[in-house]
């Protein structure tokens, strides 16, 4: 039992005011809203659920085919599709409530008064414990990326989300810039409590038989193993650079993949197309941290974070 | 949690036609029985290119003493399934499953019709054995109709034969059976099939699929089988989008592993 107690403190970590067990979450869109993935996982046993992205109105998403498998990872250009934030409190969030879990809201608008709305309606809603601002998304026409490529424009969304919240608000970037760190720092100045990167990374692919792109939306957004390298860098560079937390993101398969993004600088790290594959990714990932604690004679998770050598 | 990734073996796998193969997998017996339209993901274990595991439709499953045998009847048509094709027997794989809805059975229809285009056939021989095992429909009542290309691409009739009488098979070239398409055939004896009295069960290529919902209206009962590339199986990536037509007739994109694989024909709206 005593054991046990220590393990718990070992692990957990605390991300502007939001406590977290451990620092393991689940990555919007690769998670669904966490029902779809209960029966495989106690979701009790997470760092943090990040529900796939809401906007103000549910959205159909993008016509199919969405999905093409790439080397190392696959490629997705679902578009967003979402039941909408109204639906998601009422639905799909007395759910989530049964679990002792941070839940964090990924939410996504077309302006910026559109984030601000949705911003406001989770902040009064019971049971969600930080939001997650999608600045980064490369699937959709309006809004997403187009907001975070700026560095003006992600601190204006930051700055409106603010003032309609009390609950942390993470911002989470995109790779496909020429210089993460500025829009990094932008939405620091703006009050951004945290930022989760990177996001995916836009790309494509093609069937040469038709000479047609595998997807409809011909882009779409590369995510796996295959851009972690990418994401390790940017997680490096931007910890640097910020004094509020990262959270890094990108191709975490294992314990592994996981403490080297800490190393690098993540207070946090969040896993996603692992999930796809591996539904019990997560929690092994919780257990392989414990496990190398013990090896390492580490005593808290958080004595690892931006421990490089250079 | 009540469900769990498990780990297979491989107990053979042919090619019992030229680039259809069927693996006959073992697995222990907390696996769950497989619903008719049920599919499961696959992947082998410890390897991790290719990336994503594979859906594929159960085409037949039973119960020993020692555990689970499954059978999935696949056609090699990508680096995926051609991986697959080069296990071995004592090869490991890593199953997620049943996953999916299944057929809706109704055991009082007079007339149960399945129409099947190529690989098709693996979901529909397991509905055969479920309908004729478990939902103890007369064999009599069973009509199935089969389209391939020639008569060297027939594959999947060994069970099927077993619980189905009246087989009705469609060939391209006229190597074997009708020399027409399957939609042919079937519309050619509609008018032995009163609606109300009759339930379809469809699954095949895209056009195949297009044409019998032109060929039946709204009149028909029928359920259809499809397919989309998966990523996660589970509901949780939305990659696998099929648009349908929602509850007040809108258009909405839905799951083809988690609200199917199983759509009534009349919901889907052909893009």
């Amino acid at each position: 039992m005593k054991k046990q107690k220590t393990d718990t403190t070992a692990l957990a970590v605390e991300i502007a005011g939001l406590k977290l067990k451990n620092p393991v979450m689940t990555a919007s869109g690769t998670f669904g809203y966490g029902e779809e993935y209960a029966d495989y996982v106690d979701l009790n046993q997470l760092g943090g659920i990040v529900v796939k992205g809401l906007s103000l109105k549910p959205r159909l998403g993008n016509p199919p085919p969405r999905i093409m498998e790439t080397a190392g990872g696959m490629l997705n250009a679902v578009g967003l599709q979402n039941v909408g934030v109204d639906v998601f409190i009422e639905e799909k969030l007395p759910f989530l409530r049964q679990y002792d879990v941070a839940v964090i809201a990924n939410i996504y608008g077309e302006s910026y008064a559109e984030y601000a709305q949705v911003a406001g309606k989770l902040s009064r809603a019971k049971g969600v414990h930080a939001l997650e601002v999608n600045v980064s998304c490369p699937n959709v026409k309006k809004g997403g990326l187009s907001f975070g490529s700026d560095p003006k424009a992600a601190a204006e969304v930051t700055r409106r989300v603010k003032a309609e919240t009390h609950l942390p608000v993470i911002v989470k970037l995109t790779p496909n810039v020429t210089d993460i760190t500025l829009v990094a720092q932008a939405v620091e100045q703006a009050g951004a409590d945290a930022v989760s990167l990177i996001n995916t990374l836009t790309g494509m692919s093609i069937d040469l038989q038709t000479r047609k792109p595998h997807l409809k939306n011909i882009t779409g957004g590369l995510s796996g193993p295959a851009i972690k390298p990418v994401a390790l860098r940017m997680v490096w560079q931007v910890a640097q650079k910020v004094a509020i937390p990262v959270i890094g993101i990108g191709g975490i398969l294992t314990t592994e993949d996981a403490l080297e993004f800490m190393v690098a600088g993540a207070s946090a790290v969040q896993i996603g197309t692992a999930n796809f594959i591996n539904p019990r990714a997560t929690v092994e990932i919780v257990d392989g941290m414990r496990h190398f604690m013990q090896h390492n004679k580490i005593k808290k998770i958080s004595d690892i974070v931006g421990t490089l050598k250079t | 949690m009540a469900k769990d990734i498990y780990i297979g073996e491989v107990s053979a796998n042919e090619e019992i036609r030229h680039d259809f193969f069927l693996m006959k997998i073992t697995l222990p017996a907390e696996f769950d029985d497989p619903l008719p339209g049920q599919f499961v993901m696959i992947r082998i274990l410890g390897l991790q290119d290719p990336f994503l595991s594979r859906p594929i439709s159960i085409y037949s499953f039973a119960r020993r003493k020692s555990g689970c045998a499954m059978e999935l009847l696949y056609r090699v048509v990508g680096k995926g399934t051609s991986i697959l094709a080069g296990l071995m027997k004592g090869s490991q794989v890593e199953i997620s499953g049943p996953l999916g809805g299944s057929y809706t059975i109704d055991p009082m229809k007079k007339n149960i019709v399945l129409i099947a285009g190529g690989i098709g056939i693996a979901p529909l021989s397991l509905l055969a054995q479920y309908l004729c095992k478990t939902a103890c429909c007369d064999a009599d009542t069973m009509t199935f109709y089969l389209g391939v290309q020639t008569a060297e691409a027939v594959v999947g009739l060994d069970h099927l034969k077993k619980y189905c009488y009246k087989i009705v098979i469609c060939t391209d070239d006229g190597s074997l059976g009708e020399k027409s398409l399957v939609t042919a055939a079937f519309q050619k004896d509609m008018k032995k099939y009163a609606p109300a009295e009759t339930a379809i069960y469809a699954c095949g290529p895209k056009p195949m699929l297009r044409s019998l919902s032109t060929i039946l209206g709204k009149k028909y009962f029928c359920q259809v089988s499809l397919e989309e590339r998966m990523a996660c199986g589970v509901g949780a990536c939305v990659g696998c989008a099929v648009a349908v037509k929602d509850g007040q007739g809108n258009k909405a994109y839905k799951r083809v592993c988690a609200d199917g694989p199983v759509f009534d024909l009349k919901d889907v709206i052909w893009e």
